[in-house]
């Protein structure tokens, strides 16, 4: 049987092309980038010293003593809850978040010497989803995914399948993480950052860029809500590569396997796909594999099938780049148009199919389906419905 | 109502192996140690050469869970079998390693990776064929019980066929951080590695919030210490081991408490 689908009542967004989900849309179109040089932490010593850091969050009042990733999830939240109130009671609303670094920054300070109790708490993974829920006064379930980079589709699904128990009337969901030095020097040292500008399945790719940001959606059962919705959350999965701890399975079998289980869940074929957002994240070996798959998946169709990153202008968002690539999803079908992938000029023989070039699409895809894969062999899928106007 | 079925459990702590190994009193046993250490489980084999010593824990804690159960490695591997995996500390060992090598090149680019809470479940899918649904949930005892409570769910939706819910922590490498939250120096923080493989079976289970904390949770907080996600997994073990039917096994994690009982 075919579960229930869930809506997504709204969304909430800070990242490095704009500070709320109007900018961001805005700066997809406009081909904005957020990449600069990382300013907020020391980065001379490495090889690759850019990002898509944000350079503006709130700061006064309460933000002050909360870490970044706090501050970038609150931030997120204000921004979903000005476009949607959280109407339910608050033992019924619940916070489902991803994250593929947690808290790491403040354990970082609290091995560095800041010896307060709250450095080694805030070191805790899921700290900065509490710290989420007491910001919205959620007292209902309280949960964080860590299924590295593909987190923030992972907790959507997670969320929805909450929201089917009866566990939760709403569920505040998405994806976060901060750049820190952490992850700067770990991606330094695996040597996946480029040099140049992050092209994802162009035929100069050469590497990722890393980015910030908090996407944040507000999710609940589609028969209880009334008004107007962002869209729905039809189908979902997330899997097991099986392979290796920090490279994607070359066969992108466990990726299939993802993708074939939320169209299953979706209760939809390959044919019903419109609009692919894929991981892209302009490394050689993610972008062949994800387009290996994606032709086995879509079949003879797979040609004519747009597909986007939206990457290039943001820097790879770890935790909450699934979530963003959702949102995206929702309102390439809301707005009548496909982000271009930035970045991406000419394919090859591994890369053909079509990324939609050099200028946003017109064209209102109802359903699109989002591919993520993170370290430690996860793979996730969702696919979504949009409303079409 | 479809239900599902304890197939196994697996229990690994300071102690040692298998409940059997709990003392009575774990304040009493562990005298002016703050952190029970876990053996690294002795796996041999170039494939962990660089794996963690949560890594080999989690991977013993599935064995010990298959032994338990009767079952072989084979029949769990493939699309079938889904892994939830739990921990709210066992990442904090590799992450403050990785931070204290320091500068860029004195720590390999082959650590990097460990530091993410999925490397843990990522050993057990690979060492064991694991291609089914996958996620990591960070969080004390009442994430684990929202993770037994959805591997039921996932049971019953058909979206699998066994369920592996896996929890590991380890506190050594971090046990001054821990130290400095009064709360948890009430008992113990006594490492584990605990698995339960759920399968199709007779009895819901359901989750809800609570107000206390079960007899079972009691007993288990008593003889073996705090050991976060790792609690609700060891209260199905000393269920099993002391046939308790149903069972009822409760948590508590950031100021909320849950309860799961067999229906």
């Amino acid at each position: 049987m075919r579960p229930e689908p869930v809506a997504i009542v709204a969304a909430g967004v800070v990242t490095p092309i704009g500070g709320d989900l109007d900018a961001f849309w805005t700066g997809l179109l406009t081909g904005a980038s957020g990449i600069s040089t990382i300013e907020r932490f020391p980065v001379g010593d490495l090889r690759v010293q850019r990002g898509g850091e944000i350079k503006k969050l709130p700061s006064g009042g309460e933000s002050a003593r909360r870490c970044r990733a706090s501050r970038l999830l609150c931030a997120a939240a204000d921004d979903l809850r000005a476009r949607a109130p959280l109407a339910a009671t608050r033992a019924r609303i619940g916070v489902v978040v991803g994250t593929a670094l947690g808290g790491v920054e403040a354990l970082e300070d609290a091995v560095g010497g800041e010896r307060s109790l709250r450095a080694a708490a805030a070191g805790l993974y899921d700290s900065p989803a509490h710290t989420l829920a007491g910001h919205l006064g959620a007292r209902g379930p309280v949960l964080t995914v860590s299924t590295a980079c593909a987190s923030g589709a992972s907790a959507l699904g997670l969320a929805a399948d909450l929201l089917r128990a009866d566990r939760a009337d709403l569920i505040v969901a998405g994806g976060y993480d901060g750049l820190c030095r952490f992850v700067m020097r770990g991606f330094d040292a695996l040597r996946s950052l480029t040099r140049e500008r992050i092209r994802p399945f162009d035929r100069r790719r050469s590497g990722l860029l890393l980015g910030e940001g908090a996407a944040l959606v507000l999710m609940a059962r589609d028969a209880d809500v009334a008004g107007p919705r962002l869209g729905r959350l039809l189908g979902h999965a997330s899997t097991s590569d099986a392979t290796h701890v920090a490279a994607p399975d070359p066969s992108g079998r466990g990726l299939q396997h993802a993708i074939e289980l939320a169209l299953a869940q979706a209760g939809l074929d390959a044919d019903a796909v419109e609009f692919v957002s894929a991981h892209g994240t302009g490394t050689p070996l993610n972008d062949r594999i994800e387009t290996a798959v994606l032709k086995r998946v879509l079949g003879r169709r797979a040609a004519g099938v747009p597909v986007n990153s939206i990457k290039a202008g943001m820097g790879h968002t770890m935790g909450a780049a699934a979530t963003l690539e959702a949102i995206m999803c929702l309102l390439a079908a809301r707005h009548g148009a496909i982000p271009h992938t930035l970045g991406f000029e000419s394919g090859d023989a591994e890369c053909d199919l079509d990324y939609v070039p050099l200028r946003p699409r017109s064209a209102r895809p109802r359903v699109s389906l989002s591919t993520s894969l993170g370290f430690g062999g996860c793979n996730a899928a969702l696919v979504l419905e949009g409303v079409v106007a | 109502m479809t239900g599902v079925s304890l197939a196994g459990v697996g229990v690994i702590t300071g102690w040692g192996r298998g409940v059997d190994a709990w003392p009575d009193d774990a304040r009493r046993v562990a005298g002016d140690r703050a952190v029970v250490t876990a053996a690294t489980p002795p796996l041999d084999g170039e494939r962990f050469r660089r794996a963690t010593r949560e890594c080999l824990l989690g991977v013993a804690a599935v064995q010990a869970t298959l032994d338990d159960a009767g079952i072989s490695r084979e029949a769990i591997a493939g699309t079938h079998t889904a892994l939830l995996y739990v921990t709210a500390a066992a990442y904090g060992s590799s992450n403050r390693a990785f931070i204290a090598a320091g500068e860029p090149g004195s720590a390999g680019a082959l650590h990097f990776p460990y530091t993410a809470p999925s490397a843990v479940p990522a050993e057990v899918t690979i060492e064991y064929g694991l291609r089914g649904t996958y996620v990591t949930l960070i969080g004390g005892a009442t994430v684990t019980l929202e993770a037994l409570a959805w591997a039921g769910r996932l049971l019953a939706e058909g979206a699998c066929e066994r369920a592996l819910v896996l929890a590991v922590e380890t506190f050594a490498e971090c046990a001054d951080l821990f130290a400095r939250d009064r709360r948890l120096l009430s008992r113990p923080l006594t490492e584990a590695a605990a698995c339960a493989l759920l399968v199709l079976g007779a009895r819901p289970i359901e989750i809800r919030a609570g107000d206390h904390v079960s007899d079972m949770t009691a007993r288990v907080d008593r003889r073996v210490g705090e050991t976060l996600a790792c609690g609700p997994l060891l209260g199905l073990a000393l269920a099993r081991a002391s046939g308790d039917d149903p069972w009822t096994v409760t948590g508590r994690w950031r100021g909320r408490t849950a309860a799961l009982a067999e229906a």
